[in-house]
């Protein structure tokens, strides 16, 4: 976040940031108080410090409050978002959607946002192809749609809102508090903090670094970072018009109206949409972005001279592509998540919802070692998951560029040959890559993770003991950041004793999971009515879920040496 | 990916090829090969025996520098 031009603006807490015809987005902000140390002058020891309140820093708050574990969360200034009414993020994808619901703004950013489900990809004035995610079996029997779009700061905002409204606040918030140094030991960090009223320091077991792409701590940890920067350039213009174009993401390979590359165009909240303009890699960033220049090109697409006053421009900016990724996501006492973690370029949406996942699989790990149920090598698979969860975004978002800005030569003919022939065949759509839409990542080198596990589970909709409907995310956020076991079908007397034994030894919650409440015979059951949940976790016999929703583990055989194991092992217990 | 014969009749194939590039400038005809390979690698579909194509291609590219 930038530094605030005004440090000590009156807070305003309401939900201020609604549009305000044309001048922009009025931010909220958060009230600045002295922190205890500038008055007593002693150094506290925290278990869990989060820097940087954006998408990922909150998140990771929000989490930890869910789960009663105390933190402290600084922000370098007091409000959402990154200059002003820009927004980085626009495009929140399932796996994301479900962690909100989870943690309780899912339904403000339902209300909020626009649902979409519609890509439509064109070359010149031909459409190649056009998808439906909606119809996609992979997500529709979530409770989530395939992919929400709103502002990141509505988003930030209402993980803010909802971290003061919780009725137990274990996470302290505070704002107008930017970290200058930074060193370690083997077993705590003492961070240097400065703030409008005066600098002091603190200690800290956990440091997490939210403080996205600029990250200080990378070079004060000496961090290595794999990275490739393209010649790639873009130029955003987010505008409001006065008559909206249909709710689909539009794509243009190659667009006649912006010399042949690519435009893309897509809806976000309150009637804004975003428009990308793929600019020539020799572009001047500033003449590209400067207003009269934007307008020509949005009259080159609508194919007139649009009168100023059917759309407004709500903000204007040219970007460059990037891809990095830190080797190590763990260095001694601090765990990088987001962008301060890992780059990746803007396609399919992996940003921002890679780092509210990333904050997602840290929370309950972090969760379970300062409760004492878990040990050191919990927090080590932090890095196993979300290392290859990142490279795999790299990976496949260079495709998408390589795609997108093809070398001359044989990259050139290979894009125009899949192109020709995606206006005919099928086959060859597959080819054209506009970005691949994120879908959760795989753990399949994780050292808490089974072969049989590793795949999330999506939140599919359940019936609670009582008949009331309820889904995954519910019963995820009744575990209080415990491992849930589910037992599928029936239980005899010994295997309902073996499994109350387990739970006891190790805490999990063990639910059984039937078809007709009718069959239930455990005081905790849930009702799948479809078999979905069974289906989603692959119709095992039991299930072991972790509170990212993750399956650790399933199995066949109830209750054997296996099963006590895989509880085990998904909480880093050495085998 | 199979090295032993596999053409039902393969003159008929190799004359097919070289009509079809009757008359085209080199232009035209990199890109109706590039075309045609990415017509013929749906026909494989496995990623195994496309990457073994990939590499007899290749490797045997090298033997003719």
């Amino acid at each position: 976040m930038q530094p605030s031009t005004h440090p000590y603006a009156p807070a305003l807490m309401a939900n201020g940031y609604e549009f305000s015809g044309g001048s922009g987005y009025a931010l909220p902000q958060y009230p600045f108080s002295p922190p205890p140390e500038l008055a007593d002058l002693q150094i506290r020891r925290h278990e869990i410090v989060i820097v940087g309140a954006g998408l990922a820093g909150l998140t990771l708050a929000c989490a930890l409050n869910q789960y009663g574990v105390r933190a402290l969360l600084l922000d370098e200034d007091n409000t959402v978002g990154v200059k002003g009414a820009s927004s980085r993020g626009i495009c929140y994808a399932q796996k994301t959607l479900e962690i909100f619901k989870r943690l309780g703004i899912y339904d403000r950013i339902a209300a909020k946002g626009v649902q979409w489900s519609v890509g439509r990809t064109f070359a010149g004035s031909d459409e190649v192809y056009s998808f439906d995610l909606a119809s996609a079996s992979t997500h529709n029997i979530s409770r989530q749609p395939p992919f929400i779009n709103i502002q990141q700061f509505y988003v930030e905002g209402f993980l803010v809102e909802q971290l003061y409204q919780a009725a137990n606040r274990t996470v302290e918030l505070r704002w107008h508090n930017r970290i200058t140094s930074f060193r370690q030991n083997a077993d705590f960090a003492t961070l240097g903090i400065s703030t409008p009223a005066g600098d002091y320091r603190v200690e800290a077991t956990h440091v997490i670094d939210c403080t996205g792409a600029r990250s200080p701590f990378r070079a004060w940890v000496a961090a290595s970072v794999t990275a490739k920067t393209g010649d790639d350039r873009w130029c955003i213009a987010d505008v409001r018009f006065k008559h909206p174009p249909p709710v689909e993401r539009h794509t243009w390979i190659e667009a006649p109206f912006n010399e042949g590359r690519a435009v893309w165009q897509h809806l976000m909240a309150d009637g804004v949409w975003r428009i990308d303009y793929q600019m020539r890699p020799d572009a001047d960033p500033e003449e590209v972005s400067r207003e009269a220049v934007v307008r020509t090109r949005i009259n080159g697409q609508l194919g007139r001279d649009v009168p100023h006053d059917e759309y407004e421009i709500v903000w204007i900016g040219p970007y460059a592509y990037r891809s990095e990724c830190l080797n190590q996501l763990q260095h001694g006492r601090v765990f990088f998540v987001g962008d301060a973690a890992h780059v990746v370029s803007p396609f399919g949406a992996r940003g921002g919802n890679s780092g509210v996942q990333d904050a997602d699989n840290l929370a309950w790990k972090l969760a379970a070692v300062v409760q004492g149920q878990a040990g050191p090598a919990l927090l080590a698979s932090y890095h196993h998951e979300r290392h290859e969860a990142a490279t795999h975004n790299v990976l496949v978002t260079n495709r998408t560029t390589r795609f997108l800005r093809p070398a001359d030569g044989a990259e050139r003919v290979f894009r125009n040959a899949a192109i020709s022939l995606a206006k005919r065949h099928a086959f060859a759509r597959q080819l054209v890559n506009t970005g691949r839409m994120s879908t959760p990542n795989v753990y399949s080198r994780s050292s808490v993770c089974h072969s049989s596990g590793g795949r999330a589970l999506q939140n599919v909709a359940l019936l609670w003991a009582d008949g009331s409907a309820g889904d995954m995310a519910d019963l995820l956020a009744w575990t209080q950041g415990h491992l849930l076991l589910l037992v599928f079908g029936h239980l005899n007397e010994k295997e309902t004793r073996q499994l109350r034994q387990l739970a006891r030894q190790t805490g999990a919650r063990c639910v059984q999971v039937v078809r007709k409440a009718a069959l239930a015979t455990a005081k905790e059951h849930v009702v799948d009515s479809h078999g979905h949940l069974a289906g989603c976790a692959g119709n095992p016999r039991w299930a072991i879920v972790r509170p990212d929703s993750y399956l650790a583990a399933s199995g066949q055989q109830l209750v054997d040496a296996f099963l006590t194991q895989a509880v085990r092992s998904a909480t880093g217990a050495a085998a | 990916m199979t090295s032993e014969p596999n053409f039902e009749d393969a003159d008929a194939f190799y004359e097919s090829l070289l009509d079809a590039h009757q008359g085209l400038s080199r232009e035209q005809s990199e890109s109706l090969n590039a075309r045609l390979v990415l017509v013929l690698a749906n026909q494989v579909g496995s990623t195994q025996a496309l990457l073994a194509c990939l590499k007899v291609a290749q490797q045997t590219g090298d033997e003719t520098l």
